[in-house]
């Protein structure tokens, strides 16, 4: 057959290279598929570093419009890294944010009204079996996991507070997140 | 890397959980970050992770949790402006107690000599000294020279005037001996 079906799933290289390719146009499918992809890790990376929703809803908007920004634009030379690409601008994103810049009224003016990436909230978790799960957990594993997870306390700040060796509170915590890990995900191995 | 491929090599859960609590070194948190942004699986992991510490949170929040805490987190919550109503009891004491619509947690702090204690249980009685429920090897900083624990608010709001027992044993081997026994008089809150 002379026409194909298009890849129903182009891996991220393929996507973008057709983003790169459609300039001066604009390739809204790839674009938007991208987005979708990238949007949610992306987000994670900005809680992680700035430990804050709104602040990573903003890291991720930001970021995603400068990749499809880039990528129109023809930075990216080799599509296979995409990855590193990316990673580069979270980074750089991170500090303009740390430093207050203001970049991204700007880019939201140019392209926010058709590349707004999607709301992408983390997944709720059964709040009734999470309850449940911990309850089951040997105290020590459950404590450490508790004060672990309100705060995200490190292990050597847990150890220190404990009166525990940093190392031990790893063990435990490795034991607890297991045990904890499968009863909340239904995993019987 | 494709979207819907599954990683060759998936980044555990220890490194991930120590990539969130950032216990990393700059070059190995860089490897990971660089990993998951263009890994579905391992980037599921992390959300994974991430909602798991956002369900304690909102947990701990919303109904409490019983549980032996440490002065740190004591401090990290009334940092966070959070209503925190604390009763110190002497070893083999007892107080009188309550708890209030404002108060977001209720601590027990139990007065203890705990010098050389290797493990220590934390056991609730009943009316007649029977054990009730049991917290096995909790843990504590002996330096303290007490323990402390939460209740879940929702349970104590429910409770009618009583008196609550709370017994420390101290373990070593197969042997075990009273370290200290408490009582809480509680009453319900009363507005007028």
């Amino acid at each position: 057959m002379s026409n194909q079906d298009p890849d129903p799933q182009p891996d991220d290289a393929t996507l973008a290279e057709r983003v790169v390719h459609a300039a001066p146009g604009i390739d809204r499918e790839a674009e938007a598929e991208l987005c979708r992809r990238f949007a949610p890790r992306v987000r994670l990376y900005g809680l992680r570093h700035m430990r804050n929703d709104a602040a990573a809803n903003d890291l991720m908007q930001q970021v995603m419009l400068m990749v499809i920004e880039r990528l129109r634009a023809g930075a990216l030379r080799e599509s296979g890294k995409l990855v590193s690409f990316v990673f580069g601008i979270c980074r750089m994103v991170v500090l303009d944010l740390q430093r207050g810049h203001a970049r991204r009224e700007r880019l939201l003016e140019t392209y926010g009204d058709i590349l707004a990436p999607p709301e992408t909230p983390l997944p709720n978790l059964d709040e009734k079996r999470l309850a449940h799960c911990l309850e089951g957990l040997p105290e020590r594993e459950r404590t450490v996991l508790l004060l672990t997870f309100y705060d995200d306390t490190p292990a050597d700040a847990l150890a220190h507070d404990l009166n525990l060796s940093p190392a031990n509170v790893r063990v435990i915590r490795h034991r607890g997140l297991e045990r904890l890990r499968k009863c909340v995900t239904g995993e019987t191995r | 890397m494709n979207n819907t491929a599954s990683c060759p090599s998936p980044l555990d859960w220890d490194t991930l959980l120590a990539y969130w609590l950032c216990e990393l070194d700059i070059d190995s948190e860089a490897a990971v970050e660089e990993h998951y942004l263009g890994c579905t699986q391992c980037s599921q992991r992390l959300e994974w992770l991430a909602a798991l510490a956002q369900g304690v949170r909102n947990l701990i929040k919303i109904s409490g949790v019983n549980m032996v805490i440490t002065d740190a987190f004591v401090r990290n919550l009334k940092a966070r402006g959070l209503h925190v109503r604390e009763y110190r009891v002497p070893l083999n004491g007892s107080v009188n107690c309550t708890v209030t619509p404002e108060d977001d947690f209720v601590l027990g702090r139990l007065e203890a000599p705990l010098d050389e204690v290797k493990r220590l249980d934390l056991v609730y009685l009943d009316d007649e000294g029977k054990d009730q429920m049991r917290l096995d090897d909790i843990p504590f900083n002996a330096d303290s020279g007490s323990v402390v624990f939460s209740t879940r608010i929702e349970a104590l709001r429910a409770l009618p005037a009583c008196t609550l027992r709370v017994r420390l044993l101290a373990v070593d081997n197969h042997d075990s001996r009273i370290l200290g026994d408490y009582a809480f008089n509680h009453t319900p809150h009363n507005p007028q």
